[in-house]
């Protein structure tokens, strides 16, 4: 117990750290994500800039990297890690490959929310002479904003779990903090100490997502 | 000037010499690939030639399936037509690229049987959609909402959203939406398919005046024949991707010529027994059970129990309705009569001469 409390700025100095991981993978994944996801959207048979080629191309790239275990891609992306930021290492490192990996399946995400939107709304927005680029920023995201903003909720937790791996290629956060003090000094006190900052995160996340989105949609 | 202002009001567009018709289709096609590989492909329009004239409120009506849907469609290019020849307000649009279609969306307003508002935006966001779609000013569209909506009658909902309104409501605001550019034409999906039948009259007297005071040119898909009895000048009847009738809605109701026609009448035109009926009638009623019908008020219903009375035959009232199509009527009324055979045989020749007669039983 004396241990853990020594180790208290650490933890807060941690903390930070996964708040900033995650907050910069959700910024770079979730602008991807988005996009991806509205290729996916439009470019679907029957949707508004309808492309066969185009839609399969998305389609099987995101089928490729979604199921890949994070664990392994984040080793896999390593070398291109490398090129990009000039190291393979540290909290740089994981931000580029969790903002990566996350896109995609964020992607899956934003595509089942667009599709939530009804299609006679679109068809009137078509009607009124709106063309593709002006629906989708001033229909299509408008209408379904608030299941969007639920899912970003969903996936912001998701990425709170993603960036606890990032010991394992220098970067810190609550995750390392949990397994370096906690489980491999044989301290569960220590362990259990991060365990109960990552679900004040989650119930955090949560708690604010759901407020927006029942404000978004006024419910 | 003077002239102009006291001469009757010509059609529009006549003086400019833009044709009489706003919608004009020829032998249109319209066939979506088949959804299993290789199977033949799904014919939704099947060679329909339709002429809309300004100022008309021109009811299409048919079965789900009929292919109606598809052909208001077809008008403002949601759909691509496979062959065949469409102009509106003259231009060909079978041939637009998606680009230039879009400026055409701009004067064919449209309301859907589902509202289809946008439920992120207020009533007046709403409204305000096709204009800024347009590209007009923000002092222009916001004088122009309040204008629409003052006209629909909804001024003290523009700051709502959708989800707060009722069916007749929310349609309301699609009509205003619709109208907001001042389009010349309207093109209603089944606009009212959704709504209670007292707010169905609402919508329809809504319908009404955006053609009478707006000059409108509307055209109306329906599987309700009452919307069709209360609104159109002109109907067209669909059946499996044709237009098996059409004409002045007084003439179809009266006398429909086609099958389907005749079915979808008999849903509101209150007088002709049915089979079953008729059986009724016959075990109820002595002597032969005949159909006189009748068209535009004209003296031979009265001629009818003349000429009965004078040949001393009995009759009974046993069936009937008369019915008022925009100030015209028609009727079918049933007599059961009783008397000598060849009496009644020789007086129903002579009424045939002035009336229809259609003998159901004896």
């Amino acid at each position: 117990m004396d241990k853990l409390i020594d180790l208290l700025p650490l933890l807060g100095e941690a903390a930070w750290e996964t708040l900033y991981i995650v907050a910069a993978s959700l910024l770079f994944g979730g602008i991807a994500g988005l996009f991806i996801g509205l290729g996916l959207y439009v470019t679907r048979p029957g949707s508004i800039l309808e492309n066969r080629f185009a839609f399969t191309v998305i389609n099987v790239l995101v089928n490729i990297f979604r199921p890949i275990p994070f664990i392994i891609f984040i080793a896999a992306i390593q070398p291109l890690a490398r090129a990009v930021l000039g190291t393979g290492i540290g909290n740089g490192a994981l931000i580029f490959a969790i903002s990566i990996g996350a896109a995609f399946g964020i992607s899956r995400i934003v595509e089942q929310n667009l599709l939530t939107v009804s299609p006679g709304v679109i068809e009137a927005a078509r009607a009124a002479g709106a063309g593709p680029f002006r629906i989708i920023r001033t229909v299509l995201l408008p209408e379904a904003l608030g299941p969007l903003i639920l899912g970003y909720t969903f996936v912001l937790i998701v990425l709170v779990d993603m960036s606890a791996v990032g010991g394992y290629i220098g970067g810190g956060g609550i995750g390392n903090f949990a397994i370096q003090y906690g489980y491999r000094q044989f301290n569960p006190a220590v362990t259990w100490a991060a365990v109960l900052v990552v679900i004040l995160f989650v119930q955090l996340i949560q708690f604010f997502g759901n407020a927006l989105a029942r404000r978004i949609m006024r419910r | 000037m003077l002239r102009r202002l006291f001469a009757p009001r010509p059609v529009e567009g006549i003086e400019r010499g833009i044709p009489v018709s706003i919608v004009s289709m020829t032998d249109v096609v319209k066939s979506y690939p088949s959804a299993q590989k290789g199977g033949a492909p799904v014919v939704a329009i099947d060679g329909v030639t339709l002429e809309v004239e300004r100022g008309d409120v021109y009811g299409i009506i048919g079965y789900s399936g009929a292919g109606k849907s598809t052909l208001v469609r077809l008008v403002n290019g949601l759909e691509k037509a496979t062959s065949g020849s469409i102009v509106v307000n003259g231009t060909e649009i079978t041939s637009l690229p998606e680009r230039s279609m879009r400026a055409v969306r701009g004067d064919i307003g449209m309301i859907f049987q589902q509202f289809n508002l946008f439920n992120s935006k207020t009533v007046a966001r709403n409204v305000a959609y096709p204009l800024e779609v347009a590209g007009r000013s923000s002092a222009e569209v916001t004088a122009r909402v309040a204008e629409m909506l003052a006209f629909v009658g909804l001024s003290d909902k523009a700051k709502n959203y959708p989800d707060q309104l009722s069916g007749g409501q929310k349609q309301r605001v699609g009509i205003a939406r619709a109208l907001a550019t001042s389009p010349s034409l309207l093109l209603a999906d089944e606009a009212t398919s959704a709504l209670d039948p007292e707010t169905t009259s609402e919508v329809l007297s809504l319908l009404a005046r955006v053609n009478r005071e707006l000059g409108v040119t509307i055209i109306l898909i329906t599987h309700e024949m009452d919307v069709i009895r209360s609104l159109a000048t002109k109907v067209a009847v669909m059946d499996g991707g044709r237009i098996v009738e059409r004409g002045d809605v007084f003439d179809v109701f009266s006398q429909p010529e086609n099958a389907a026609s005749a079915r979808f009448v008999s849903t509101v035109v209150q007088g002709i027994p049915s089979p079953v009926e008729v059986a009724t009638l016959k075990a109820r009623h002595e002597g032969r059970i005949v159909t006189f019908s009748f068209r535009d008020g004209n003296a031979s219903q009265a001629q009818v129990f003349l000429d009965l009375a004078a040949a001393g035959i009995r009759f009974e009232l046993v069936y009937g309705g008369i019915n008022d199509i925009r100030g015209r009527a028609f009727g079918h009324l049933t007599l059961a009569l009783t008397g000598d055979d060849a009496a009644i045989d020789s007086v129903l020749a002579r009424i045939a001469t002035h009336s229809e007669v259609t003998e159901v039983s004896r």
